[in-house]
């Protein structure tokens, strides 16, 4: 079990020995080239798969099989809409901004790459090791509102303008309750750093310490990543589309792939900061713990999404600035007394 | 308390989710029909006796029957043609027909190419049906 | 310059538009999200079904009403027919009466579980509309065993049926209605019971008692606003003065309420259902008419209550077989002028939401 847990890393350290000095520029540029290639990859399966299971749950849910013509229970679904995708009709509209308009899809896709790349997948398996991670993080996927606005200004539909306003509106309200409720880890860890916070989880998962951050978190993660009951953005009984409206073939698919990315990289973070990340029981290898854990979370958000209505874009703002953000700052203060607690009577008690 | 709807709503799906599908498999399982289902017309040419009943109970005009003096003076159905895109499938002529030469069928998969082909040959229809063995 | 000037948006939504039921159009200026001014556009579904009638036989007409308030057809045949009928004065075989009630009332329900489907997914409620068009399923199966068609049913003739309903009709109905709480309890765990829904339906979209009776608006949406009216009891056609039913009313003028109130009346509905199974006697199913239907000359107006509002037919006629003139009073076409009123100030999801209430059909709206 500790050769398969230590695998990738051997594998990392067999290709690094290629080299006369394995701690040599190239070598390094090497490793970085295979892992970007490698965060590629997981974007793109995380996609095929969780579109796919998307579907599935969605026809779960209703009493329907989903997906079920193509591959073995409709697997290969995916495999075919993308092809499919790619053969369609690249559509300019007229009077479009054409140059913001070809940027947008192509930032929405290369932020969930930036973003799972400081992500730790196992022990000592982050592609970059960065000591400000979380801050990094956050500065990253608050960029995707860019990539909205973009969209839906360049277009020069109305439908995209209104969904564009609307995502500026919704991803910079819910910034903040998102960025509070993970101070709350930062404070007990003391660092910045998600290979160190998870380390530090592994006598216990956050989640235990910090039940409300979790919630909070989970709630504005959703948002943040506009899926339903708060996908405003592209809402199709008002806006159509939003953003996407003009949007055909492959650069819609682009939106579609880093919707999907940015899901993973939400549930991700979610799986560091507060589920343990790769720490787990012994009986399979890290990085396997930590996809099952992301795996769960999104599972729990597709479960939610086929579950409730679209709220109000009024009470969504009143749920981000009356609800999630004072509870996230009354969930700073509470750590803050349980730490000086803590500090007070772990050195009476010999701890 | 606030947030009871929200969970019962979860419950309700995942009971769903983890329940039986009730997805009909179209085209590997046939729907079974009933007997009174109007999707689409069948004609007996031996039961028709040209009366045009049909014709005139046709609310579009759908139904055009010519027929030619037989022996012993009787008429003899010579064509018998329903153009379906007008159809409305109302069932009004299979009621009117006092032979009951004219009766609806389950045949449903009437999706057709050519505009052409909603023409329906009633006679030639029939000759088909019952060389595929299926009751027309 | 800067952002010194400020603009309001008008936007076309429809007749192509994910939310607008068939081929709504409306022209909104928004401020922002708010809402300022409606201008509804209807005639996209206009087919001449009036005119038509008028080269049509009586008989010949039937299917066409079908296809007026495709959602619940078997009221429209028996507002039609009961016209005709009343013009003629043919008294109908009990059974067929009852018949008719059971169909009425069964295509009531149908029609209220769209209603809930397409008020649940204009809210993004997925999963709450396929199940109500999974029970809708048992409904259009009954109408196709009986009739022959599970949508444009076409079952009423002038004088009662073409035939009665099959043997297995009956228990097939009995079993549907065993299961109708058990279903509604589904309804409302998922979709009303929804915090998210309340808040978007409670005190949204109030039509006070004075304006909607002041726009002649009837149906569901009358009774939501706290006037108990129902042409049922108000005017009692065919045999429904001899059911034990209540005219549900709710008084919160709101969207939520016009939502609820169907709920209610799918109870009702299955109450009635339950008193005409028990009473329905034996018998035949079409009263002595003739094959060509020639009423005397005159002219007659007749309505029942569909599920979405008063419908009426007036038919003048000069004696021939063929109808002088059909007009028919569709109830939606009159409700849907409450909207330009009432959603002004609120928001785009807001519009979606009060437009579903109404639970237009675009094939009554423009006929």
């Amino acid at each position: 079990m500790n050769a398969l847990n230590q695998l990738p890393l051997n594998i990392a350290a067999a290709i690094r020995s290629l080299f006369g000095d394995p701690h040599s520029i190239w070598a390094d540029l090497t490793m970085d080239i295979i892992s970007i290639i490698l965060v590629i990859v997981l974007i793109v399966l995380a996609a095929l798969i969780l579109i796919l299971l998307e579907r599935k749950v969605a026809g779960w849910t209703s009493q329907r099989p989903g997906p079920n013509r193509l591959g073995p229970h409709g697997w290969f679904q995916t495999i075919a809409d993308a092809l499919k995708l790619m053969g369609k009709e690249d559509v300019t509209p007229a009077g479009a901004d054409r140059l913001m308009f070809k940027i947008a899809p192509m930032i929405m896709f290369a932020l969930p790459m930036m973003t799972l790349a400081v992500i730790p997948y196992g022990h000592g398996m982050a592609p970059i090791r960065l000591n400000l991670g979380i801050v990094y993080y956050l500065a990253i996927s608050a960029v995707s509102t860019l990539a909205l606005l973009m969209a839906g200004w360049s277009s020069n539909n109305k439908y995209s303008l209104l969904g564009g306003m609307r995502a500026v509106a919704q991803m910079i309200s819910y910034e903040i309750p998102l960025v509070f409720s993970l101070l709350g880890v930062v404070m007990i860890t003391q660092t910045f750093n998600l290979s160190q916070i998870v380390a530090d989880q592994h006598t216990i998962p956050f989640i235990v310490l910090q039940p409300l951050a979790f919630v909070v978190y989970l709630i504005a993660g959703v948002a943040e990543v506009n899926r339903a009951p708060f996908d405003l953005v592209e809402a199709d009984q008002e806006v159509v589309a939003g953003p996407f409206t003009e949007y055909t073939g492959l650069r819609w698919g682009l939106f579609f792939l880093g919707e999907y990315g940015n899901m993973t990289a939400v549930a991700a973070l979610t799986t560091t900061m507060f589920l343990g990340g790769w720490q787990g029981p012994a009986i399979l290898p890290g990085y396997v713990w930590f996809f099952l854990k992301v795996g769960i979370i999104i599972f729990f958000q597709m479960w939610v999404r086929w579950t409730f209505p679209r709220i109000r874009i009024d009470h969504l703002m009143g749920l981000a600035w009356k609800v999630l953000l004072p509870l996230s700052i009354l969930n700073i203060f509470l750590t803050g007394v349980g730490i000086y607690i803590y500090q007070l009577i772990v050195p009476r008690i010999g701890g | 308390m606030f947030g009871k709807g929200l969970f019962t709503g979860l419950g309700i799906t995942l009971k769903r989710m983890l329940g039986p599908n009730i997805t009909e498999f179209y085209p590997e399982e046939m729907p079974n029909l009933p007997p009174r289902t109007r999707s689409s017309m069948g004609l007996d040419p031996e039961k028709c006796i040209s009366c045009n009943m049909c014709a005139n109970a046709c609310p579009n005009k759908v139904i055009t029957i010519t027929s030619e003096k037989g022996e012993s003076n009787k008429k003899v159905l010579k064509s018998y043609r329903m153009d379906v895109g007008r159809c409305l499938f109302c069932g009004l002529c299979t009621e009117a027909c006092p032979t009951g030469a004219l009766h609806v069928t389950q045949q449903f998969e009437n999706a057709i190419y050519e505009a052409d082909e909603l023409k329906w040959d009633m006679i030639e229809r029939a000759g088909k049906s019952r060389g595929r063995g299926e009751q027309a | 310059m800067g952002l010194e000037r400020t603009e309001e948006l008008s936007l076309n939504m429809g007749p192509q538009h994910p939310s607008m039921h068939g081929v709504f159009r409306m022209v909104v200026t928004f401020d922002g999200e708010v809402i300022t001014k409606i201008e509804p556009k209807v005639g996209y579904l206009h087919r001449g079904l009036e005119k038509l009638a008028e080269s049509r036989t009586y008989t010949q007409f039937i299917p066409y009403t079908d296809r007026l308030d495709y959602l619940s057809a078997p009221h429209n045949n028996m507002a039609y027919v009961q016209t005709v009928e009343k013009l003629m004065g043919v008294q109908l075989p009990e059974r067929a009466e009852y018949l008719r009630v059971i169909f009425a009332e069964l295509a009531r329900i149908a029609s209220h579980l769209v209603f809930i489907a397409s008020t649940a997914l204009d809210m993004a409620g997925w999963t709450a509309w396929t199940y109500c068009f999974r029970d809708r399923e048992r409904i259009l199966d009954l109408f196709e065993m009986s009739a022959g068609s599970r949508l444009t049913v076409n079952a009423m003739r002038i004088g009662g049926f073409n035939r009665d309903v099959p043997p297995e009709f009956w228990p097939a109905l009995k079993s549907f209605l065993d299961d109708l709480p058990e279903m509604m309890e589904e309804y409302f765990g998922i979709f009303y019971g929804n915090e998210i829904v309340m808040a978007r339906l409670k005190s949204v979209g109030i039509l006070p008692k004075e304006l909607a009776e002041n726009l002649s608006i009837t149906g569901p949406v009358l009774r939501a606003s706290g006037v108990q009216y129902d042409v049922r009891k108000a005017e009692p056609y065919g045999i429904y003065d001899r059911f034990d039913f209540e005219v549900p009313v709710r008084y919160g003028c709101d969207s939520y309420d016009r939502t609820l109130l169907r709920l209610d009346e799918i109870r009702e509905s299955g109450k009635i259902l339950r008193q005409a199974m028990r009473d329905i006697p034996e018998g035949p199913v079409t009263a002595k008419v003739s094959k060509i239907i020639k009423p005397p000359a005159g002219e007659v107006y007749h309505r029942v209550e569909n599920p979405k509002g008063e419908l009426g037919f007036y038919i003048v006629s000069d004696g021939s077989p063929k109808p002088a003139r059909v007009r028919i009073r569709s109830g939606t076409f009159i409700n849907i002028q409450m909207l330009p009123i009432v959603a002004l100030g609120w928001k785009i999801q807001d519009l979606i939401a009060i437009f579903a209430t109404l639970d237009a059909v675009l094939g009554e709206v423009d006929k």
